[in-house]
């Protein structure tokens, strides 16, 4: 990824912590998953269907448990409502398997996603299939909707779309803006009250130091993305949770086909861990605010994931007896050899 | 008692007087609201075990869960005087089907009005890679031995024994066998041997009655195998086989030949 000088000035991704911190983060970077063995993480945010099995291998190495995919935009524009049935089809069907292969618990959000709320014709048209999916097993929230280029054609179906929550008691997964994100945010949150809607019931994502006061304040849900470049890193994300505490403060990845990082979760909790921050602390930030607050849809069954699930043996994967032994197979990466 | 009755019974012994309730709302309204219903299902109905030892079409309730129980009822409720309605409402139903509502559907085919119909989705789910979905049309249903022809039978056993997984749970596999089964088998057998795997040893049951000269040659290779499973099932094709040498052949190993005695498939079936 090339990045411009100016660009790197602004949005310094290099350390700039105290010498000592330099030091201690250089001797850590080979093992950082050694400070949080044993820990389990939730990601409530990450677009799987981008994904590759590599990363579903390495999300249940560093202890991904359970996962949240928002419905989103898939980069290529739509045209026409079946794109959008079978995406929304692929999210409680073929992606919830795909990941049960790796034992881990796959919900989603369904959602028309704000940039694709533009096309007013097609949203019209989504918006008569969303109920049919919203009432489905693991279907935790109305997600990810809000503002991308805060139009009226995004307020409109946004508008809609809190209404099928509140409809429907599921939470609501907000999307915020890359540009003019206060505003957004700000705009987003109005909007949800406008409509009679209790804001522990919204989750407020993609926030950042200029948010994040202003979500809290209101009692709602501040969700990060640690995501390379364009959103959070994890360093401004640890002094965050030293500022505001561990309190309805979520962390998630959005993984998606862009250069991101599936495992933003489990790598951040490793980075509060060291910067001393507690276990308990920790656990609230990666795991269970996440889990309090999408398992308000009544969708979620902790022991799903919370006890050592056997994976299910009668899951073969295209010829592939892909899970023998209850254990996933491993590729080894530098043999010559495939068999 | 027509299937909706039936099916109605058997809930009542099983659901609580709250889970009844709302089925009985739900049942007689429209056909939107039993859609609405049948996807809702799981957020009213538990998940327990249905205790029945009643079948209805060739279902067998054993294995199946309150909810699925209650999800086939609707489907039954659903009225076909408007048989146009009707299919699109069940097409949808598949179209957008989360996995536990697909296996939902496709356990309840030989409980629908007119089974013949649905035909194409019962084949769609044999060509599925969703592990569940693909078990409910390939275990414990009787729709395919009802209504698959013979080149869809033939598709359904090999992508089980491609897959490893157990053919003696599919209804009617012994009555179903055929020529064309038992010569794909053997090619298959082929094609695995070629990549030092193997193919498990049950699926040979499907030879039996359809032994010639090239597959024959596959049973003499089996009593050669170092699986003493792959040796059981070669001893037992011999002793069920009519074909001309296969008695002989048995009698050349004599270890095998009082080991399985008193043995049938069934200690193959895992």
């Amino acid at each position: 990824m090339c990045q411009k000088e100016s660009e790197i000035r602004q949005n310094p991704s290099h350390f700039e912590g105290t010498a000592e911190e330099l030091e201690m983060s250089k001797t850590i970077q080979s093992n950082y998953m050694d400070y949080v063995k044993g820990m389990k993480f939730f990601d409530p945010h990450i677009h799987m269907t981008s994904r590759t099995t590599d990363d579903y291998t390495a999300l249940v190495d560093a202890g991904v448990v359970a996962i949240i995919e928002p419905a989103f935009w898939l980069g290529q524009p739509r045209t026409g409502l079946a794109s959008f049935k079978d995406y929304y089809s692929s999210l409680v069907g073929w992606e919830r398997f795909r990941s049960s292969q790796f034992g881990i618990k796959h919900y989603c959000t369904i959602g028309l996603n704000s940039r694709e709320a533009n096309n007013e014709a097609l949203a019209e048209e989504v918006m008569e299939i969303l109920p049919l999916f919203l009432y489905k097993e693991g279907v935790v929230g109305v997600g990810e909707i809000g503002f991308d280029d805060q139009t009226a054609a995004e307020e409109k179906y946004y508008r809609q779309q809190l209404e099928m929550s509140k409809e429907a008691g599921l939470p609501v997964q907000v999307h915020t803006p890359h540009r003019d994100k206060k505003k957004g945010t700000e705009l987003s949150m109005s909007i949800a009250l406008e409509h009679g809607i209790e804001p522990g019931m919204v989750i407020i994502d993609h926030n950042n130091e200029e948010t994040v006061e202003s979500v809290l304040d209101k009692g709602f849900w501040a969700a990060f993305t640690i995501y390379p470049f364009t959103k959070m890193g994890n360093e401004r994300m640890v002094d965050l949770v030293k500022k505001y505490g561990p309190e309805k403060i979520m962390i998630n990845s959005a993984a998606d086909w862009g250069i991101s990082d599936p495992l933003a979760v489990p790598k951040t909790a490793a980075l509060m861990k060291i910067r001393g921050i507690s276990d308990e602390a920790i656990k609230l930030v990666c795991y269970q605010n996440a889990i309090d607050a999408f398992a308000q849809s009544g969708q979620i069954n902790v022991s799903d994931f919370e006890t050592h699930q056997e994976i299910d043996q009668s899951l073969k994967y295209n010829g592939n007896t892909v899970l023998r032994g209850g254990q996933i197979p491993r590729v080894d990466k530098n043999s010559i050899f495939i068999s | 008692m027509n299937a909706k009755d039936s099916l109605f019974e058997i809930i009542k012994a099983n659901a609580s007087q709250k889970e009844l309730n709302w089925i009985e709302t739900k049942a007689t309204g429209s056909l939107q609201s039993l859609q609405t219903a049948f996807v809702a299902t799981p957020r009213f109905i538990s998940k327990t075990p249905i205790n029945t030892s009643e079948t209805l079409n060739g279902v067998d309730f054993k294995t199946w869960t309150l909810d699925k129980l209650v999800r086939a009822y609707f489907l039954t409720n659903l009225s076909n005087s408007d048989k146009e309605v009707y299919t699109k409402t069940l097409n949808t139903l598949f179209e957008t089907a989360e996995n536990n509502e697909a296996v939902a559907l496709i356990s309840s085919l030989a409980l629908l009005q007119n089974p013949e119909a649905w035909l194409l989705r019962a084949t769609d789910a044999v060509r599925t890679n969703i592990g569940v979905v693909f078990d409910a049309i390939a275990f414990e249903n009787p729709y395919p031995q009802e209504y698959f022809s013979e080149l869809a039978w033939n598709q359904l056993v090999l992508k089980c024994i491609f897959n490893d997984k157990s053919i003696h749970r599919i209804l009617g596999l012994d009555e179903r066998a055929n020529k064309e089964l038992a010569t794909s088998i053997s090619n298959l057998a082929h094609e695995r041997w070629a990549a030092s795997r193997s193919i498990p040893p049950q699926a040979w049951r499907l030879v039996v009655n359809y032994l010639d000269e090239p597959i024959f040659e596959d049973i003499k290779k089996l009593f050669d195998s170092e699986s003493p499973n792959d040796q059981i099932a070669a001893a037992l094709v011999c002793k069920f086989s009519e074909f001309g040498t296969a008695k002989s052949e048995l009698e050349k190993h004599p270890d095998l030949e009082e080991k399985t005695k008193d043995l049938t498939w069934s200690s193959l079936e895992f």
